[in-house]
């Protein structure tokens, strides 16, 4: 048989296959099935509830925790509700606003019945999650804001209060006077921007503090740490950094590079990675976001909305923790209860016997 | 057989189509199902319009640079900048329309249209010039370029993600009378650009000028061929297709940002070489390039379709380019051995 033969043949295989599948799923669905995504449909009729995630990134620890929310939040909420849940993990490996729209579409397309997104570009994501909601499904933001979008909710922290108590703990810290530089990491993300917003302009309420840069990077903890390193060199004045993300805290390197005595680091989040950085008091303040709770509220807003019909609030406020040497052992504990596995054993027995 | 059908199903895109019928016939078996909410059917979670032309979709992009960038590897060269001049058309184009303010729809449209095709061409011209007047490797010069045009895409737009007017949006989302969500501009463009590039690259001389200068430069220019303009042309294909790519991206999702299309360079080399185009020159084609876009796109959806673990995208895609390659040579070599074996006058 011909080369183009054999290939007439494959081609008409794969059709008829292919045509004999879609055909054979055509089937009515139950009644009760139809519309289940839909704001309002009844929420006996439901049976099964799929929410798609859709983080900024798959490489970074903090929305790793957050899918161990969501899906801890969803096998509750199957237990209170009778109702099946299943998170389906969508989260770009890169930050990439395009593909996290493009995510969107396809959470659509395969039937998913609520969107829950921390989004990396509001611009580039706001028509992918207005065409969502126009099909049905009830989108929630998270971290960071599409606020232009048709979302019904966000939850998260008020980032330039973010911004202000960073820069406020740092002055705290370095006896209200110095040089800062502040690590913003993706420039593009709204929320960042705001915090960079809320420390300049607590900075600019303090004479003592002077800002010597803003410095961007890629959000992964190797390039983060890098920047830091580049920067210390290129301006020894630094006395102080101002971090709106924890992302070179995720490596050990500035434990060796820099002198807790010389400098002192204020950052937002606490993951068990950076606990050390507490313990050594190079960074003797860090903010915490519960990024757990970005998934388990997220699931649990999505079910209260779409399986109990219940009114929910448009902004959900998250608040920060903070967290230093005094509670050090109570929130590694804290840690390990949402599912960390990496949180050294020595912080998990500090202060416990003094409870 | 009659020797039309012949020729299309023994024409390399043919293969790579197969593959593509063939994943998709797997995606489809293994996909599952959901209910619509619109229709109340139980519907293929692959096999919908709205998957198919979202993964067209999807592909779009990057394959409309692809054909570019096939003409830059057809002669030989490579351009690494493709991505940037995406990020730079897009970002000046919003920056722009922003500056001139109100405009009519069809104004809006074609100025947005002028400011990324101009921008790309511009940064085609500087690749070309570069690379014909200068003594480096295609390679570093657009390394370089690279850099610097993602530079000045950062430095122009202060870092700001800058919406398009919604006209921009209204045009890259026209049903053009679909209904159910379906917004076809994007995939259209893509087919568009592939069927002008494979018309300019087969059926004209100037075409069959680049397969010469990347099959045998030495022997091209002894032929009295003009290289510098045809490594100009061919760069100035390429800054074009990723401006329109930017008019594309920027127009369908709504804004352009400095980090626009950051890494896709690799996923445009890749789609040309997926598609059977040589690094050494000489080989490729503008169909096949799409399909290699659309064959990336479709890998990419089948580890979350079929609910593989996400992780593994990278290596997936990694191990598939070699493979299809290493098929593709293989393919190739059984050819020209057959080609040798038959007898003169015999097959093509």
């Amino acid at each position: 048989m011909s080369c183009a033969r054999v290939r007439a043949l494959a081609a008409t295989t794969v059709l008829a296959a292919v045509l004999a599948a879609c055909g054979s799923r055509q089937a009515p669905a139950p009644a009760g099935a139809a519309s289940p995504g839909a704001a309002g449909s009844s929420p006996a009729a439901r049976k099964r509830l799929k929410v798609a995630l859709i983080a900024k990134s798959s490489t970074n620890p903090v929305f790793l925790s957050a899918r161990v929310g969501a899906e801890a939040a969803a096998r509750e909420a199957a237990k209170r509700t009778g109702v099946e849940v299943e998170v389906a993990w969508l989260t770009p490996p890169q930050e990439d606003g395009q593909v996290q729209a493009q995510r969107i579409a396809q959470a659509v397309n395969e039937g998913a019945d609520a969107v829950v997104i921390s989004c990396s570009d509001a611009g580039k994501v706001t028509g992918a999650i207005d065409d969502a909601v126009a099909r049905g499904l009830a989108v929630m933001t998270f971290d960071s804001d599409a606020p232009q979008s048709k979302r019904f909710a966000f939850y998260g922290v008020d980032d330039v209060k973010t911004g202000h108590a960073v820069m406020s703990e740092l002055a705290a810290q370095m006896g209200g006077k110095g040089k800062v530089a502040v690590l913003c990491g993706n420039q593009n993300a709204p929320n960042l921007q705001k915090r960079v917003q809320g420390v300049k302009e607590e900075a600019g309420s303090r004479p003592g503090i002077s800002i010597v840069g803003v410095f961007p990077h890629i959000e992964t903890p190797q390039d983060a740490a890098a920047e830091v390193i580049r920067v210390n060199n290129a301006y020894p004045e630094i006395q102080g950094w101002a971090m709106v993300g924890g992302w070179p805290l995720f490596t050990r390197t500035l434990l060796d590079e820099i002198d807790p005595r010389r400098m002192k680091i204020v950052a937002v989040d606490a993951l068990p990675v950076e606990l050390p950085y507490i313990e050594k008091g190079l960074a003797p303040v860090l903010l915490a976001q519960p990024t757990y709770l970005w998934g388990e509220v997220s699931v649990n807003t999505v079910v209260d909305k779409i399986v109990l019909g219940k009114q929910v609030p448009e902004r959900i406020p998250m608040e920060l923790v903070r967290v230093s040497k005094d509670n050090l052992g109570d929130w590694a504990r804290q840690l390990k209860g949402w599912g960390f596995t990496d949180v050294p054993d020595r912080y998990l027995h500090m202060g416990e016997r003094a409870k | 057989m009659r020797p039309i059908v012949r020729r299309i199903l023994t024409s390399p895109p043919a293969g790579l189509a197969m593959v593509i019928l063939l994943l998709g016939g797997i995606l489809t078996l293994f996909a599952g199902a959901h209910v619509d909410r619109r229709t109340g059917l139980e519907v293929n979670n692959f096999l919908n319009s709205n998957t198919l032309v979202q993964t067209a979709t999807d592909a779009s992009f990057f394959a409309v640079m692809a054909v570019g960038a096939t003409f830059v590897i057809i002669s030989g060269g490579i351009d690494l900048s493709v991505g940037s001049v995406y990020a730079l058309a897009g970002v000046a184009m919003a920056l722009a329309l922003r500056a001139l303010g109100p405009m009519s729809s069809g104004g809006t449209v074609g100025a947005g249209l002028a400011v990324s095709l101009g921008v790309g061409l511009v940064c085609g011209l500087l690749n070309g010039t570069m690379v014909v007047g200068l003594p480096v490797h295609p390679f570093v010069i657009t390394l370089g370029t690279m850099w610097i045009l993602r530079g000045l895409a950062f430095v122009i737009s202060r870092a700001e993600s800058i919406l398009v007017p919604p006209a921009l949006t209204g045009v890259a989302k026209a049903s053009l009378g679909l209904t159910g969500s379906l917004y076809p501009v994007p995939m259209l463009v893509m087919l568009a650009a592939a069927v002008l590039g494979a018309l300019y690259l087969e059926r004209t001389v100037m075409g069959r000028h680049i397969f010469a200068l990347g099959g045998n430069a030495e022997a091209s220019r002894f032929a009295g061929l003009r290289l510098g303009r045809i490594q100009m042309g061919v760069y100035l294909v390429s800054g074009l297709t990723a401006g329109l790519a930017a008019f594309l991206g920027a127009s369908f999702y709504g804004s352009a940002s400095c980090g626009d299309a950051a890494g896709y360079e690799l996923y445009v080399i890749a789609s040309a070489v997926v598609g059977g185009a040589s690094l050494t020159g000489g080989k490729g084609s503008a169909v096949s390039a799409m399909l290699g876009a659309l064959l990336i796109v479709l890998i990419r959806q089948s580890i979350r379709t079929l609910r593989l673990d996400q992780n593994y995208e990278w290596i997936v895609i990694g191990c598939a380019i070699i493979i299809a390659v290493v098929l593709d040579q293989g393919s190739a070599r059984v050819a020209a051995r057959r080609l040798e074996a038959a007898p003169a006058g015999g097959t093509r």
